[in-house]
């Protein structure tokens, strides 16, 4: 099992892009130095061969003068002379006379031929380690008829050809292995980071939505993918509380008024005799039904607050006038229910937002103070540079250890149970100050409530 | 079928575009009363669209209707008609490619669009589009009706700089308030409120239309900020006189006109 389970590994690993990937890359390498290595070799190959013509030239001419001065016999002991003599490597000599008889020389007799010459020099006893070596020679016709050829043994510029050879393919060797071993340790790795990242997908797709991908901290483009990822299941699980905060706000505090409304329908529908009854229950369930479409509608609000789809109609707002506006239209109901509405608004306060969102919040806001304090309140709203927005009242407050959950969807303080609202106004406050990036503090005013937002 | 774009003239109106000559004097009293609207109705909920039909045309007006977006710009385009009420969703092409490509090919039918609860941006969209107002469902009926007639009448162009119903004045220019010669001090937004009702003058302006238009609230306020407001204009411009002016009518809004 394992192994089958290793060569399927193996099989994605060559199937995997940054194998092919290393494979290419090894290919180029290996171009390249068949490129490198061709053009040393012609080169290196060249000069050792030009050189060497050279020298056996050189040696050739040498032996000419030496013929032309002291005649074939003196030519003769010059060469016995030099092939004992063999300073620079082997240096083969053939003097033969006009008739090709060979006069002196260790190499065998030839038709003369003018120029360089290769040949491969029989097997002879003189070189036993070396039998059958390619020769390089020189050939040159002396003015008398006779024929001297001077030859050197080719195997220096062999063996050079050779180890040229053998470190080209040395080093292709090297190359291929490391390419091969390299693509397979990146895709390897390429690979179980990769694994990492469906396994957990998979793991959230089966419903586990607080997995996360593991970081490794090395800050590479899977890393950041990574990052990148983390921070969208995030935002996606955040989504997914949302809906099913909603959904289950839904289903507690729906419920009630829904029940409500069917049985005032019902009562209509088995007692009713006269019009003016039927009348009056329509009348009574179309008031619970807008109740509830003003819910639903406040719920949805805050959902799409929340998902912040509002963002896209955010400009720079007056703050100053939005709350001006607001505060004005609130002052004949402040004076109808006996409370005093203090606005202290400074001028020019801006805000980069959604005019008509701050404009509920701090409706939302103000109508909450006036309806949760008694007659002879004061209810104050301020704007200040910052901005900041402060709403205060003298009230009965709120007790600390419910100060978090009045934020809530449908929280109501066990007192307000009996007056109307949704519960929902300062769930709304608390989408719209964090759709626009505004923090909520709820302070003890002694007495009272004061709610402060600011950015 | 005979019918007519009627335009505000002075104490009449005349008639803009009409199919058969007919010339009516402009009766003051409850609005829609003798006036009839040709109006377009693109909506694909059937009973939506059954509900608003019935209800306008109980009101006296004619009304054209099509389940989808194609159909809906191929009459938009191709009839006159005095007011279009358009879904936003609807199927082929939704309500804000109509009213787009309506506008785009000439038709300046002042457009009223119908959007669902809780889609905030929607408003800006339809207004972008070209859409003249918009209303949320689930309405009630007589908000859509006085939105509709507000459409269909709107001020004209020219600009006025003052407005009169009775013996009631309001100077634009010096926002001054008069009633029988009589100075009256109005406060900014009472101020706001009057205008609006008297541009209106005539005419059904349901609370949400004020909310809209006096204070740009978007938003259902739980308190009665508008009947507060309502109530110390009234006592300003009606307290002491004979005849009231501003009306409260029940279930709708509130009218300002100078007889019953």
């Amino acid at each position: 099992m394992s192994s089958a389970r290793r060569s399927s590994t193996l099989s994605r690993i060559l199937r995997s892009a940054s194998f092919r990937l290393t494979m290419v890359y090894a290919a180029l390498f290996i171009a390249s130095a068949v490129v490198l290595f061709g053009t040393v070799y012609v080169k290196a190959t060249d000069a050792m061969q030009s050189d060497m013509q050279a020298v056996l030239r050189t040696e050739a001419f040498q032996l000419a003068e030496i013929h032309h001065r002291f005649g074939l016999l003196g030519l003769a002991e010059q060469i016995t002379r030099r092939m004992n003599f063999r300073t620079r490597g082997p240096i083969y000599y053939l003097l033969q006379a006009p008739t090709q008889q060979v006069v002196v020389g260790n190499l065998p007799g030839m038709p003369p031929v003018d120029g360089v010459v290769d040949f491969v020099r029989q097997a002879d006893s003189d070189e036993p380690a070396n039998p059958r070596s390619k020769l390089t020679g020189f050939g040159l016709t002396l003015p008398d008829g006779s024929f001297v050829m001077v030859a050197q043994d080719a195997s220096r510029l062999i063996d050079m050809q050779h180890a040229i050879e053998s470190s080209f393919a040395f080093a292709s060797a090297v190359i291929l292995v490391l390419a091969v071993a390299g693509g397979m340790l990146l895709g390897g790795s390429f690979l179980r980071r990769i694994d990492t990242i469906g396994r957990t997908t998979r793991a959230i797709m089966e419903g586990d939505l607080s997995a996360r991908i593991p970081v490794r901290g090395t800050n590479d483009e899977i890393d950041q993918l990574v990052v990148s990822l983390n921070a969208m299941l995030d935002r996606i699980q955040h989504l997914m509380e949302g809906l099913r905060q909603v959904s289950n706000d839904i289903a507690h505090d729906l419920r009630t008024p829904l029940g409500r409304l069917r049985q005032r329908l019902e009562d209509a529908r088995d007692h009713a005799t006269t019009t003016a009854e039927y009348s009056s229950a329509a009348e009574a369930a179309i008031v619970e039904a807008d109740l509830l479409l003003e819910t639903f509608s406040a719920l949805l609000r805050i959902a799409q607050i929340e998902a912040g789809a509002q963002k896209s109609a955010f400009a720079d707002v007056d703050l100053s006038a939005v709350a001006r506006s607001v505060g004005e239209a609130y002052l004949p109901s402040a004076e109808d229910s006996q409370h005093r509405l203090e606005l202290d608004i400074a001028d020019g306060v801006a805000l980069h937002g959604d005019r008509q969102l701050l404009a509920q919040m701090i409706s939302n806001l103000v109508e909450n103070a006036l309806s949760h304090t008694p007659a002879g309140s004061t209810v104050s709203l301020a704007v200040a540079a910052g901005p900041r927005i402060t709403v205060a009242d003298n009230g009965s407050g709120i007790p600390i250890e419910e100060r978090d959950r009045v934020f809530d969807r449908f929280y109501r303080l066990d007192r307000s149970r009996t007056t109307s609202g949704s519960g929902l106004g300062l769930a709304l406050v608390k989408a719209i100050a964090g759709l626009h990036g505004m923090a909520i503090a709820l302070e003890d005013n002694q007495p009272g409530l004061r709610v402060i937002l600011k950015k | 079928m005979g019918g007519c774009l009627w335009r505000p003239h002075g104490r009449n109106i005349e008639c803009l575009y009409s199919w058969r000559p007919v010339a009516r004097a402009y009766i003051e009293g409850p609005p829609n009363k003798g006036i009839t609207l040709k109006i377009l109705l693109v909506e694909d909920d059937k009973q939506i669209a059954e509900y608003v039909a019935k209800g306008l045309r109980e009101k006296g007006h004619v009304v054209d209707r099509a389940d989808n977006g194609r159909d809906g710009l191929y009459l938009a385009t191709g009839e006159r008609y005095e007011v279009m009420i358009v879904d936003r969703m609807l199927p082929h092409m939704d309500g804000l490619s109509l009213v787009k490509a309506a506008r785009s090919s000439g038709v300046k039918t002042p457009a009223l669009f119908l959007t669902t609860m809780g889609g905030v941006d929607d408003r800006v969209a339809g207004l972008e589009a070209g859409a003249d107002d918009y209303l949320v469902k689930p309405f009630v009926f007589a908000e859509l009706l006085a939105r509709v007639s507000a459409l269909a009448r709107r001020p004209p162009i020219v600009e006025t700089t003052s407005l009169r119903v009775g013996d009631l004045e309001l100077d634009l220019l010096s926002r001054a308030v008069a009633r029988a010669g009589k100075r009256i001090e109005l406060l900014a937004q009472e101020f706001k409120i009057l205008e609006y009702l008297m541009r209106h003058a005539g005419e059904i302006v349901t609370r949400t239309m004020l909310l809209e238009k006096v204070w740009d609230f978007h938003f259902d306020p739980k308190t009665n900020i508008v009947e507060t407001h309502i109530s110390r204009l009234r006592a300003k411009i009606d307290k002491g006189f004979d005849k009231p002016l501003l009306h409260t009518i029940r279930g709708a809004g509130y009218v300002i006109r100078a007889s019953e």
